[in-house]
């Protein structure tokens, strides 16, 4: 899947300039941007950037505790420095760039934001497991969790893990569209369903 | 107004859904607002609200017309049931007839129950939300003084608002991830293309609701209240 980032700054020019490199470092296809913080933390909940860029002056420590309860979320946190910041701010960040820097040193940054992910997305794996294929199964046949959990014999806190894994893994939510996904892939018959 | 347009496609229903149609030339945003009898100021907080997913309107919620708002909201309703709604469904319904495999009984059933709720949610807005939200802004329903208008407010129309925008982008992933390559892939992509379209406006229109009708009906109840 291609990076996708959010600046989020007040300074038109910071921002626009920001994109403009973004754009043309030819890294990221997906570039947002916002000039206010207020609604900075639904739009990372929303939009899941890899990579926000950020003014250090809009994130205050109640945005770092709320990163750090929601592990779902995850970014790289890139600092866009044109002012002086105390080195403990900027040590949250996991790269700096500074207004100064040249165009082949913020490149270098750029790739070293997303190195990490390109690491993580070499074994991605999105089949289901046996296991989630039973669940699944039971599932699309009207079950509810307990009712999957003791005819599996496992805890309905297993139960809503697998359930969980298999919407995260196809990105189908709903039972019913879990439903066509089961008779596509012919983990379910028709007769079965009736 | 023609360069709002021209500079972004998704303004086109935008503006209609104001009662402006094409064809206004090149008369400026203003002008066409004053003759509409439409405050400018609204109709730009609408446009930057549906245009640009981060905005978020700070201050400027004063400048609401709810009664126009509400009309927006039932005309896009109109053009979700009386234009694109049906456009998917015809294109959703050919797809169908040229399928032979045994999850096309499935699939129709999915996408029926779909539309039916779309339609469900929006006959809820238009019979019980709406009207509620135009009697409490014309004073006819004090929540303090009417008791048995207590039990209903603003609240529990934000909870009903979800699951619709699940169920659509299931549809859309079916269609582009595990529905095996038929020969009928230009008719495919027209219909993902249609859900990716539904998807976006009825995202703006969700948000318009949330972020600016929500707010201002949550505002009048308190002070109707206090």
């Amino acid at each position: 899947m291609p990076a996708s980032a959010l600046i989020a700054e007040q300074s038109e020019i910071i921002r626009k300039g920001m994109v403009h490199l973004l754009e043309g470092s030819g890294l990221f296809a997906i570039i947002r941007e916002t000039p206010c913080q207020a609604s900075l933390f639904e739009n990372l909940k929303k939009y899941k950037p890899d990579v926000l860029f950020v003014n250090p002056a809009l994130i205050d420590s109640g945005f770092q505790e709320k990163l750090k309860s929601n592990p779902e979320i995850k970014i790289r946190l890139a600092a866009l420095v044109y002012s002086l910041f105390d080195e403990n701010t900027l040590r949250h960040f996991d790269e700096v760039i500074q207004i100064n820097d040249t165009r082949a040193k913020i490149l270098r940054k750029l790739n070293n934001l997303l190195k990490e992910r390109t690491r993580e997305e070499t074994q991605p794996d999105q089949s289901l497991t046996v296991r989630e294929i039973d669940v699944l199964r039971l599932l699309v046949q009207g079950m509810s969790s307990k009712e999957i959990s003791s005819a599996l014999f496992i805890s309905t806190h297993t139960v809503m893990t697998h359930r969980k894994n298999i919407t995260q893994k196809l990105n189908i939510k709903s039972v019913a569209g879990l439903t066509v996904y089961a008779m596509l892939n012919g983990f379910i018959s028709i007769e079965e369903l009736e | 107004m023609a360069d709002l347009v021209a500079s972004d496609p998704r303004s086109m229903v935008l503006v209609t859904r104001f009662g402006i149609d094409l064809g206004f030339g090149d008369q400026p945003i203003k002008r066409i607002c004053q003759e509409k009898g439409i405050q400018t100021d609204f109709f730009l907080l609408m446009v930057n609200i549906f245009l640009n997913p981060l905005y978020f309107p700070d201050k400027k919620l004063k400048n609401v017309d709810v009664k126009l708002l509400l009309t927006y909201l039932v005309n896009s309703h109109e053009y979700y049931t009386r234009e694109k709604i049906p456009l998917i469904q015809s294109l959703f319904s050919t797809f169908l007839a040229r399928m032979d495999h045994p999850a096309k009984v499935q699939l129709e059933r999915f996408f029926n129950e779909y539309i039916e709720e779309v339609i469900e949610h929006i006959e809820y807005e238009e019979k019980v939300a709406f009207p509620y939200i135009k009697e409490l802004v014309s004073g006819e329903i004090n929540p303090k003084i009417n008791g048995k208008d207590k039990e209903y407010g603003i609240s529990v129309f934000e909870e009903r608002h979800t699951n619709i925008e699940d169920k659509l982008s299931d549809l859309k992933n079916l269609l582009i991830k595990y529905f095996p390559p038929s020969s009928d892939r230009f008719l495919r992509i027209r219909i993902i293309n249609e859900l990716f379209d539904l998807e976006q406006d009825l995202a703006n229109h969700a948000r318009l609701e949330d972020q600016i009708l929500i707010p201002v009906v949550e505002q009048l109840e308190k002070q109707l209240n206090s």
